[in-house]
């Protein structure tokens, strides 16, 4: 991280071109051309965004700030979101504990449409080059009067989203400016309004434009934030007025993500509402498989793999995609290679089932596999690059960055939402800690505080997640292999892997 | 006048050095400083000129987060608190009842900060004057104006314009409901300085009041604040008593002054002069910051405290003086700074150098 000293040193604009502005805005009358203030602005109206806004408006504390969002989709559609019961978007991530937590403690859980999120239990990690395995069952560390501990809750991006628009629509619009279907055209350092206003010279002011039809014939909104939070993802443009850099790479891999049918259980599960996520290691494929459980025998799929394959996969008619995720829990390393060349034409459909169900009898099955995979939603098969990316800080005078604008890390463990969102409550914390102490809530002794509470856990976990990545990635016999089935085996009783992906996962 | 004394050279070589010495990482801290330190002719004398000087000196990063005010910055928020904690077992305000829970307090109390300095402390607490003062209080503070008065020009100059930089304060400096002057107590107290801008009154305001301050009352203020002044009080011109019992005068019956200063002992002497003000990285105050004899110990600010009620309370000597040092009401906390934790209220470590003391004057 940049010393925060350094962060001081931000380009504002200097004094002689700020006399420059002044007289210009002298000639064109001040009046239209001072920007509206704003406590809090935030860009970027996802996860991260949103829940900052809920939080903010929920708190007796900060509920009285003015505070503006501006997002460039249309959150109106957003909150209209609707989907047949039996329908799932691609889009899922798991709320760790304190996730949903936190989510309760703003009003917004409640929101959530219950019938379309799924808790799980259990989580079944094994290693699909030396077998060696892992197992995060809450069960077997509660007494059985206890409720079984969920790991995890799934849940639909879309629906976590129209939540969270929900309770700020409950929360009323006193203060509140939401400029959907907008787009930031412009960060720059306001002016000072000398002599009768106020000294704006370090206050950013944002240049708000319509995208769409609208951008003909609306005028452009310019606002002044106290804080500007970016909440802007990955290429986060408030990130870059404020000048942060960020580390990282692209790993070079996809996440093909579907939504799919399983078969019943072949053994029904005990207790009966006890739910399983199953993520197998595939070295020689690019990473890991997972199937993560929606309502009703559904799952979300991600499956980390190299572009190559990514497309392949894309390109496999349903059966034949069905075939290599059930190979994919099953079959050996040099099998799958073999299966991912497989020449498929749409006569010959089922000859990828065929391989499998041959390739099968052969192979030893271990027991921890999922229900095989019987439908994929229409619509559902996609896949993002996967990057690792981490701001060399999150905060600047009256700038701070949440999110995936501040750290973006390989899907493996299934964090990015969740430390966004902790990135969220902590902010949230903070601003309340201020306001109620007098202090500026844009003053960098005031963000401090937020900054020193996430950076180091969040950078903990990305980099642990890399670590594991990296581990997996070596395909082969070799001694990273040995470590690794090690390391399954023998950490499969210690901290590191087992306190990393339930403790962690279950937040603080 | 006799405050500016004939020493004022080997002063400014002093201050200067002490400036260089602490000249951290972060850039231009003391590149602007100016060369000469302003005062203002005051009519009185409880202001050194030496504690002048070395201030004024560090004016221009006294708002750097990173510079050498950054261990005050870091304690205000405590300030806030203790002052609350105060507040909550009454105030001279009829308003504020404590017992009534049920209805939300209005922000009603006038606050005097004195020696504020770059305005740390007078500027949070402007912060939360709410622009309607009908409404409830947003902070348990209750501020309804802020009077900071220092007597060093550089400071109140800068203090006023980082005040501008939040349009909020920047309101309430326009009202009139947060006011920076450039003045001493013993003015306030003559009424020299400043006429009270009446709590309720909305037209207050931008038009100064241009009645003659003879005509006016003493100021009187529900709390009056003292935070890090008085070990900087010239022992030469001045005494403690005298300065905290004009505290006390500026004071409503029922009113609070509050305080911090550092204690004179053993282990406050290690932990302030030693450590605090040893070269940076250690330190983290600027040399000649502190004179080590003009640290008070918890004690004797009581017994001054117990002494300027009976003075103040202007009674002669004759009626209720010691009954009111007997029942005087008084507060008295250590807070300790912990590297990478930050400040935290420790009860039983006044001894061990910061500590909040408060007095209320009774009804
Ligand atoms: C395949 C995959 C699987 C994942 N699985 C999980 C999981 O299981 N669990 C988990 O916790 N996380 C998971 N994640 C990560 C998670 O989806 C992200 O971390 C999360 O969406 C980040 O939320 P955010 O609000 O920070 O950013 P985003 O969701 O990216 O939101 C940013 C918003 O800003 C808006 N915006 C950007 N620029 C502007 C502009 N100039 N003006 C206006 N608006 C703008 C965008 O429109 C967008 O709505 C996964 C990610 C991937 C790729
Ligand atoms: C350590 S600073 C404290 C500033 C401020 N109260 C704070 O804590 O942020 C001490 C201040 O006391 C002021 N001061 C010194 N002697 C004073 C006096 N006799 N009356 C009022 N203020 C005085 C100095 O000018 C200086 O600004």
């Amino acid at each position: 991280m940049r010393p925060i000293s350094r962060a001081v040193l931000r380009p504002y604009v200097c004094p002689t071109c700020r006399h420059g502005i002044s007289a210009g805005r002298r000639r064109f009358g001040s009046k239209s051309d001072s920007p509206d203030l704003y406590d809090v602005v935030c860009v970027g109206g996802g996860p991260a965004g949103l829940g900052l806004l809920a939080a903010l408006r929920a708190s007796p504390i900060t509920s009285k700030l003015k505070v503006a969002l501006i997002e460039s989709q249309d959150l109106r559609k957003a909150k209209a979101w609707d989907l047949e019961p039996n329908q799932f978007s691609n889009r899922v991530s798991s709320l760790t504990p304190s996730t949903v937590s936190f989510l309760r403690s703003i009003g917004a859980y409640d929101h959530l449409d219950v019938n379309r999120v799924q808790d799980y239990q259990d989580m079944q990690v094994w290693d699909g080059q030396t077998g060696s395995r892992i197992s995060f069952d809450w069960s077997m560390e509660t007494s059985p009067f206890e409720d079984m501990r969920t790991v995890a809750t799934m849940t639909e991006n879309a629906n976590l989203v129209r939540a969270l628009l929900r309770r700020i629509a409950d929360l009323g619009d006193e203060n509140l400016s939401l400029f959907s279907n907008a787009t930031v055209a412009s960060i720059e350092n306001g002016s000072d309004l000398k002599p009768e206003g106020p000294d704006l010279s370090a206050w950013p002011v944002l240049t708000v434009k319509p995208t769409g039809p609208a951008a003909e014939t609306e005028t452009p909104k310019r606002i002044a934030a106290r804080l500007l939070v970016g909440a802007d993802g990955i290429n986060s443009p408030v990130r870059s007025f404020a000048d942060i850099p960020t580390q990282g790479w692209d790993y070079g891999r996809h996440g093909v993500v579907a939504t799919l049918a399983l078969d019943e259980p072949a053994t029904p599960p005990f207790p009966a509402s006890k739910r399983t996520a199953y993520q197998r290691f595939l070295p020689a494929l690019g990473g890991p498989i997972a199937l993560l459980p929606l309502p009703d025998n559904h799952a979300t799929l991600v499956w980390s793999t190299t572009p190559e394959n990514a497309a392949y996969l894309k390109s496999l008619p349903t059966p034949a995609f069905l075939a290599m995720v059930n190979a994919a829990f099953r079959l050996d390393m040099t099998d799958l290679t073999y299966m991912m060349g497989m020449q498929s034409s749409s006569s010959d459909s089922t000859s990828h089932q065929d391989e499998l169900t041959w390739r099968a009898q052969h192979t030893p099955l271990p027991s921890q596999i999922p229900p095989a995979a019987t439908a994929v939603q229409a619509g559902t098969v996609a896949s993002f690059p996967l990057r690792f990316r981490h701001a060399a800080q999150y905060i600047s005078p009256r700038i701070a960055l949440v999110g995936d604008a501040a750290h973006v890390i390989h899907p493996l463990a299934g964090q990015g939402l969740n430390l966004g969102l902790a990135d969220v409550a902590s902010l949230s914390k903070t601003i309340q800690y201020a306001v109620s102490h007098g202090m500026d809530i844009g003053d960098l002794l005031t963000l401090e505080r937020y900054s020193s509470e996430r950076y180091l856990p969040n950078a903990k976990i990305g980099g642990a997640c890399d670590l594991l990545h990296k581990m997996y990635n070596v395909p082969g016999e070799g001694p990273v292999a040995l470590a690794r089935s090690l390391g399954l085996g023998v950490v499969d009783r210690l901290p590191f892997v087992k306190s990393f992906l339930m403790k962690n996962a279950e937040g603080y | 006048m006799a405050s500016l004394r004939p020493r004022a050279l080997p002063l400014s070589v002093r201050t200067l050095r002490s400036a260089l010495s602490s000249t951290r990482p972060s850039p231009n801290h003391f590149l602007s400083a100016p060369a000469s330190t302003q005062t203002r002719a005051h009519s009185t004398s409880s202001v050194s000129a030496d504690e002048l000087s070395h201030f004024s000196a560090l004016a221009s990063s006294w708002w750097d987060p990173m510079g050498h005010s950054r261990i005050l910055h870091l304690m205000n928020p405590l300030r806030h608190e203790f002052i609350a904690s105060c507040l909550a077992e009454g105030t001279s305000s009829p308003s504020q009842n404590p017992s009534s829970t049920s209805t939300p307090s209005t922000a009603t109390l006038n606050y005097l900060d004195v020696g504020c300095g770059g305005g740390i402390f007078a500027e949070s607490l402007a912060r939360t004057i709410p622009l309607d003062p009908t409404g409830p209080a947003p902070t348990p503070t209750l501020a309804a104006s802020m009077t900071a008065i220092d007597p060093s020009t550089d400071l109140i100059q800068m203090a006023r314009e980082h005040a501008r930089m939040d349009p909020t304060v920047h309101e309430h400096l326009r009202t009139g409901r947060f006011k920076y002057l450039n003045t001493t107590l013993e003015d306030v107290l003559a009424g020299n300085a400043v006429t009270l801008t009446p709590a309720s009154s909305s037209t207050a305001a931008s038009t100064p009041n241009p009645s003659s301050p003879s005509t006016q009352p003493a100021p009187q203020y529900d709390v009056v604040t003292l935070f890090e002044v008085l070990e900087h009080i010239d022992p030469k011109t001045s005494t403690p008593l005298s300065f905290l019992t004009n505290c006390l005068r500026a004071l409503k019956p029922g009113g609070w002054l509050i305080g911090s200063t550092i204690s004179r002992t053993l282990p406050s002497f290690i932990l302030n002069q030693v450590i605090a003000e040893a070269p940076w990285p250690i330190g983290v105050v600027p040399r000649g910051t502190h004179e080590w004899s003009k640290f008070v110990n918890p004690g004797e600010v009581k017994g001054w405290l117990q002494e300027g009620l009976m003075r103040a309370a202007d009674t002669g000597v004759s009626r209720g003086g010691s009954a009111i040092a007997e029942g005087m009401r008084w507060k008295c906390v250590g807070a300790i700074y912990i590297p990478g934790i930050g400040w935290k209220m420790v009860p039983g470590s006044e001894d061990w150098g910061n500590y909040f003391w408060a007095v209320r004057k009774e009804i």
